[in-house]
């Protein structure tokens, strides 16, 4: 009696099994179709995608950016020195300074000069004229020059810092950014206190390019930072505070992370 | 109803229950994940292709009358910064993170949506009057958390913008 029962039942679940089964296969197989039919139609008609740079920051980028030869790279700069100095520090305004600058963050800059993703009418040329290795050792060079002075180099070093007029304002945002309007502290990602993949330090920068940087990234006339941060904050930015910042970053301030007053 | 009839019943009934349950923890199973066609992308490259490319975020105007919201969280904006959609209109917002785990809370209504980074979450709004509204990243994302925020602006149907298949809305300042 029991066992019949038991087999009844082991029946009627196999049937039900099979039934279920049966509809989720055939459930598939219309999603797999369906999906494949709409991906089809999909292709078809899409607009250009405006990609803002070829970089995307997988650990294979990242490997390739940073294993470059720091002696060849030395011997490479010395194209680079009549803008950005001798020893990476710039002696004209809207050049950076590169010295002490991280890796990755040259290496976007001239994967996306090469690309033409950033348009440059000096830097354009020069970094299409380097192959990747080349482009790979200038920044293992480059990020090898120290930031700070000691007193064993003889480096040239900008000799009279600009003033920081306006460090309290800057100084805010540096350190606080300002949460009403949803501009993020700029430490966050530039340093001293985190980085991002890819984002420069300021530590020290020429006054005048972190204003033009600031000033083209508002007007859209740079627009390589990926997923649009800086694009979205210059423009959140008003006058007065772009200018406030330049400053801050140009006289030095940036080594130190920013404080309330 | 017998008892194994009803049981099977019920049965049935609680697997189709936990499907929804399934999205809305966000659990990932492959089977459902066919069904329901891919929610996976990678963070890393959401500016080289696919949906989250800079030309296709902001707010789409779909044929029904409601519209497609498509954002990105990234430490520490929400990209689009200012968000516009017609009162009253069914919002379908898609999310993703390009870096950490984030969050997109709108101040003042019950509305908030986990961004984890691979993953397009998806919700759906309405806002039936016109307004503001702040939003706000809830969950603890890096140095600049507390000032990752950014606004949802709704206008009336007539305000909104007519917008073309290949254009999106926002209200950016450019």
């Amino acid at each position: 009696m029991l066992r019949n029962k038991l087999l009844q039942r082991t029946q009627k679940f196999s049937r039900w099994l099979s039934a279920t089964t049966l509809a989720l296969i055939f459930l598939v197989g219309v999603a797999l179709v369906g999906g494949a039919a709409t991906s089809l139609l999909e292709a078809g008609d899409n607009p250009p995608d405006r990609v803002p740079s070829n970089v995307a920051w997988t650990p294979e980028t990242i490997a390739a950016a940073s294993a470059g030869d720091a002696f060849r790279g030395m011997l490479l700069a010395r194209r680079c020195d009549h803008c950005h100095g001798a020893e990476g520090f710039s002696a004209v305004g809207y050049t950076p300074n590169l010295a002490g600058m991280d890796k990755l963050a040259i290496w976007k800059q001239l994967e996306d000069f090469r690309a033409r993703k950033r348009l440059s009418r000096t830097m354009g040329p020069i970094a299409e004229s380097l192959s990747s290795r080349d482009v790979a050792d200038v920044v293992a060079y480059y990020a090898k020059l120290p930031v700070f002075h000691d007193s064993q180099d003889n480096r040239i070093f900008p000799q009279n810092p600009p003033e920081a007029n306006h460090a309290g304002i800057a100084s805010h945002l540096v350190s606080f950014g300002d949460g009403d309007r949803g501009i993020p502290p700029c430490q966050a990602c530039h340093g001293p206190v985190a980085y991002r993949p890819g984002v420069p330090s300021l530590a020290t920068q020429n006054v005048e390019y972190v204003l033009n940087q600031l000033e083209a990234f508002a007007n859209r006339s740079r627009a390589n930072d990926i997923n649009e941060p800086m694009r979205t904050i210059a423009t959140l930015l008003s006058e007065d505070e772009r200018h406030a910042l330049a400053e801050y970053y140009g006289s030095g301030l940036g080594l130190q992370p920013g404080s309330a007053k | 109803m017998k008892w194994p009839k009803l049981r099977t019943f019920l049965l049935t009934a609680l697997i189709l229950c936990l499907i929804p349950a399934t999205r809305y923890y966000q659990i990932d199973v492959p089977l459902l994940r066919l069904l329901r066609g891919s929610h996976r992308v990678d963070p890393l490259s959401l500016h080289l292709t696919g949906e989250f490319v800079e030309n296709n975020l902001g707010t789409e105007q779909n044929p029904d009358g409601s519209v497609t919201v498509r954002m990105i969280a990234q430490q520490y904006l929400f990209i689009p910064h200012c968000i516009l959609v017609p009162a009253g209109a069914p919002v379908h917002l898609r999310i993703t993170s390009a870096d950490a785990v984030h969050s997109l809370t709108f101040n003042g209504t019950s509305y908030a949506v986990k961004v984890l980074p691979g993953t397009i979450s998806e919700t759906q709004l309405n806002f039936p009057t016109p307004g503001e509204y702040k939003t706000t990243c809830r969950e603890f994302c890096g140095a600049g958390h507390y000032a990752m925020r950014s606004e949802l602006k709704v206008v009336p149907r007539e305000q909104f913008p007519v917008l073309h298949q290949e254009e999106r809305g926002s209200c950016v300042a450019q």
